[in-house]
């Protein structure tokens, strides 16, 4: 240690040490910088590892053009436009020059009769001819393999007169149990019974009689309803597997070897929750997985390419850049579920030894559905859009075979992330948790384990949790309700009852699973009334622009609904006209109102605020709440996203200077109603010239006026007394 | 600058890891909570620090408590531990940036700190080098360096001259006598009796989870009739009601002579 400092404060008296002092009254804030650098630091750890950099380069090159030549066989076996070469043994030369001209007579001959020329390559033909006749032995050729068919012409010399060389008596060789040497038996007999055909054709007009054969045959070749071919469901599974490998590694090595190494107890000595620390290794593992996956998938198009079986599997145009691009950002939303749960698995891990012994089943589990979706019948739907791992196989397949369709791929990447950020919440419970007591650890129990304490607020994890949850069950019973055949009036009333379980229930039974006071944990609580008067000026005059806002998004292209689902809405439509408009009103207006804003600015906004701060957690609610609303019933709405999630700041800003979600409630709710209303006065608007509402921009004069109120109602609600800092001092229950 | 208020931390249904633990240790002070094995010594800086929940009681720094606010707790806090790793990826000038940013500093009060200690505590040599290229001695420099990158005025040493060598140990030595220079309040923990006389100026003897004696070498002295903290020592497992035999005290002394 240096003498001549004795005093390890001396040098710090200046600048560092001030902030240091000043750092002492708060904890330490989010900051991005602080952020990166813990980012920084795990990059670092795995990406100058050696052993990362093998997993991430050299695996891709070398798997791929072994995978390749694989795949070129089974995608020779089984794809119908390649041409075909069939080998066929022939005992002499003079036997072969015969055959050849026959079989070159007969194929003129189908080809000038036949439209199965245009549909299907011309095989290959091969003779396979004797240097020593004596030795050759044709039935063993064709029995070995060697040759498809064996053909012995017996000459008779005579000339027929006709183009035929001359007459002989053929016999054809075949193996019982081959396809192929049956497709080489039948290739070699058409073309002979052609030539025949022909010649009982020319003989007969000779004779000056009338040739017609009493059936006239024509083949024509159909593509097959399912183009499902086994290598393009292979190829994801391949893909998708050999992407995760990268991640497997880095997970162990920034979370088990955490402990391995002794440094898990300093870490968890820093200020900074334990979250944070997760997220940065999660970065890290997704950045290598990400780019094992980049790795993929330029080693996999360069292998189909080099082997020609680009335009073979995908037809079209092969694999393009645009393909390329669509099937990087789902291997990325797979990346990023994947590296979560790695580090969900990995996070109670003592010992590398340990992970791997949690990771073997996860990756034997992960082919299976790789294995299931090979299976015919199965594509992306509502059923199956939102089963992890599933979702993203039949994704990539279909962005592979071209079929892919918005909503179901929308549902599959958003539900995908969403798991992932529950996994990484989940994560982050395990991680740590009393871990840095050597001997203990956190384990899965954590998990599962119901708090002894009551408490006010649900924590960040299960806030994300019952976000993942509800994501798929909204895609999926919204659904299920599209099929239904009941009428408007009980469609509307399963609607709502649907929205009651999902959005209230689903946070009810999670706030009594953790012991929290429902009503302090859904935010609704008193709160002054200026916010409720600015909530009812803000809901009267905030749709007009919502709707300027959709109909500017459709001017620009972004429409997801096409135009039999606009006829569907029609009809709905029509069909709302023999229902009670109070009923429309409660079921589509109000009962979204109310539930809705329970979970997104109630359950979810109270859970996030935990670690986040105010404007991340209202921007992250809104766009979880936009992402709701792009899903509809039977189409994606891209166009709703924008407005949907503007709207969600709108009513999260109002939620957080309240203080309560119930001024959320009334602005949403009447916002809903008001479009309701306006809605169905349409034939009213059509007297003022706004017939097709989607299309034509509203009035000059409703804009101003509700522009005016939108005004007046934004300054109340930023003048109006703010009841209590944001997630510390809560105003009292209702 | 630390209290210790009746400090608790229950296993399961009945083990008791630290009982009632009661102790403040002031500014400049360097206290030594001794203990053989298993006494309770790393739970209680485990709780202090807030990576353990105590079962009941509180600790305080600075009027900061760890059971409301173990995140500004952990701010105040420098950890010492011999059994601390290092990222063998990182350099010691890497590592000192991280903690230093995770402490709360700034990336430029970060780069300052970082330089201050490398020269204070002679890391210059060998700051870009790879960790895992260090020797345990460099280890140990850059280990007790990193404890200090955001100046706390609270320092924990867990057992730190464990498996070191004289020089090593020495090292150890000279650093709390930096600490003590610096006005810091120091808990060491440690079952090496002999070298806590060198450094502590007060000591609280551990066992069972119970504090058993407190107080400067003089006063133990005074109250045991005992020459040495080894002599005080064996006195309490002599003087322990919960009977363990005299076979249990005699592989105690063993051990505690070995050390």
């Amino acid at each position: 240690m240096n003498d001549t400092h004795t005093n390890i404060n001396t040098a710090t008296d200046s600048k560092t040490s001030v902030q240091a002092t000043d750092s002492r009254q708060t904890a330490v804030p989010f900051s991005f910088a602080q952020q990166w650098e813990f980012t920084l630091k795990e990059l670092r750890e795995t990406l100058r590892d050696r052993r990362t950099i093998v997993t991430l380069m050299a695996m891709p090159l070398l798997l791929y053009p072994m995978l390749g030549l694989g795949l070129r066989f089974l995608a020779f076996q089984e794809s119908s436009d390649q041409k075909v070469e069939y080998r066929l043994a022939i005992g002499s030369e003079t036997e072969g020059a015969w055959l050849s001209e026959a079989l070159q007579l007969g194929n003129s001959l189908l080809a000038a009769s036949s439209e199965a020329k245009e549909q299907q390559p011309a095989p290959d033909v091969q003779l396979l001819v004797p240097n020593d006749p004596s030795e050759f032995d044709l039935e063993a050729l064709v029995k070995n393999s060697a040759a498809d068919v064996g053909v012995r012409v017996q000459l008779n010399g005579a000339s027929v007169g006709n183009q035929f060389p001359a007459t002989a008596r053929v016999q054809l060789l075949q193996s019982r149990d081959s396809v192929r040497s049956r497709d080489a038996a039948d290739y070699v007999q058409q073309r002979l019974a052609a030539a025949n055909i022909d010649w009982i054709r020319q003989t007969s007009e000779l004779n000056g009689k009338p040739f017609r054969l009493p059936v006239e045959q024509i083949r024509v070749l159909l593509e097959p309803a399912e183009t499902g071919s086994a290598v393009l469901g292979l190829l994801p599974l391949i893909l998708l597997l050999m992407t995760v490998t990268g991640g497997v590694y880095p997970a162990i090595d920034l979370t088990a070897g955490e402990r391995e190494r002794n440094t898990l107890e300093t870490l968890m000595a820093l200020p900074v929750p334990r979250f944070r620390l997760l997220v940065a290794k999660f970065v890290a593992v997704v950045a290598v997985t990400m780019l094992t996956g980049l790795m993929n998938l330029l080693a996999m198009s360069i292998t189909l390419y080099a082997l020609q079986l680009d335009k073979t599997l995908l037809g079209g145009d092969g694999f393009t850049l645009g393909l390329g691009c669509k099937l990087f950002l789902a291997l990325s939303a797979f990346a990023l579920f994947y590296s979560a749960v790695l580090l969900l698995l990995t996070s109670s891990a003592r010992s590398f030894k340990e992970a791997q012994a949690y990771l073997i089943p996860l990756l034997l589990l992960s082919i299976a559905p790789g294995l299931v979706i090979l299976m015919p019948g199965w594509n992306l739907a509502s059923g199956t859009a939102a089963l992890p791992l599933v979702n993203m196989l039949l994704l990539s397949r279909e962005l592979l075979e071209g079929t892919v369709t918005l909503l179901p791929a929308m549902v599959a990447i958003v539900s995908t992330v969403l798991y992932g950020v529950a996994a990484l919440a989940m994560a982050a419970q395990v991680f740590g948790n009393d871990a840095a007591a050597i001997g203990s650890r956190g384990g899965w129990k954590d998990l599962l384990q119901r708090p002894k304490e009551l408490s006010q607020q649900p924590s960040i994890t299960a806030a994300l949790v019952g976000l993942a949850i509800l994501f798929p069950a909204y895609f999926v019973t919204s659904g299920v309700l599209s099929r239904g055949d009941a009428q408007p009036s009980g469609r509307l009333g399963l609607s709502a009852a649907m929205t009651i379980a999902l959005f209230v229930g689903l946070p009810w039974l999670l706030l009594r699973w953790q012991r929290i006071d429902v009503l302090a944990g859904l935010g609704l609580k008193k709160t002054s009334w200026h916010y409720y008067v600015a909530a009812g000026m803000l809901g009267i005059a905030t749709w007009p622009w919502i709707f300027e806002l959709v109909v500017l998004a459709q001017s620009i292209g972004i429409r997801g609904i096409d135009l039999s689902q606009i006829e569907n809405v029609e009809s709905l439509l029509a069909g709302w006209r023999e229902v009670p408009l109070w009923l429309i009103v409660v079921c589509l207006g109000v009962v979204p109102g109310v539930c809705e804003e329970c979970f997104f600015r109630g359950y979810l906004f109270n859970g996030l605020k935990q670690h986040l701060n105010a404007t991340w957690t209202i921007v992250v609610a809104a766009v979880a709440f936009g992402l709701f609303h792009v899903v509809l019933a039977g189409g994606a709405a891209p166009e709703r996203l924008l407005p949907s999630t503007l709207m969600g700041l709108l009513l999260g800003w109002m939620a957080y200077r309240s203080g309560s979600i119930v001024p959320s409630i009334v602005l949403h709710a009447i916002h809903n109603s008001t479009l309701l209303l306006v809605v169905q006065s349409r034939d009213l608007l059509a007297e003022w010239n706004i017939g097709q509402v989607e299309q034509v921009h509203l009035p000059w004069l409703w804009l101003a006026v509700s522009a005016g109120v939108l005004g007046v109602g934004l300054m109340i609600t930023r003048l109006a007394i703010k009841p209590a800092p944001f997630s510390t001092k809560e105003p009292e229950t209702i | 600058m630390i209290e210790l208020s009746q400090l608790t931390k229950v296993y399961g249904e009945d083990v008791v890891a630290v009982d009632q633990l009661s102790l403040a240790v002031g500014q400049g002070e360097v206290y030594g909570l001794l203990g053989p094995n298993g006494a309770g010594k790393t739970t209680t800086l485990r709780m202090i620090l807030g990576l353990l929940q105590p079962t009941s009681g509180e600790a305080t720094i600075l009027g900061c408590r760890v059971s409301t606010d173990p995140l500004r707790m952990k701010q105040l806090i420098g950890l010492v531990s011999a059994s601390a790793g290092l990222y063998q990826w990182l350099t010691p000038r890497e590592l000192l940036q991280y903690f230093a940013i995770g402490f709360g500093l700034s990336l430029e009060q970060a780069f300052q700190r970082t330089r201050e200690l490398a020269e204070v505590m002679e890391l210059e040599r060998f700051l870009d080098r790879r960790c895992a290229t260090l020797s345990t001695g460099q280890a140990q420099r850059v280990n007790l360096a990193r404890a200090l990158v955001h100046d706390p005025p609270v320092v924990l040493l867990d057992e730190p001259t464990r498996g070191l060598d004289v020089v090593g140990a020495k090292i150890v030595f000279d650093y709390v006598q930096l600490l003590r220079q610096s006005n810091k309040a120091i808990i060491v923990c440690t079952h090496q009796l002999e070298e806590a006389e060198r450094f502590c100026d007060r000591f609280g003897l551990l066992y069972r989870g119970k504090l058993r004696y407190e107080g400067t070498l003089a006063e133990l002295r005074a109250s045991t009739g005992q020459p040495s903290l080894v002599d005080i020592f064996l006195k309490l497992l002599r003087d322990d009601g919960s009977g363990n035999g005299s076979s249990n005290i005699d592989s105690a002394k063993e051990a505690v002579l070995a050390q």
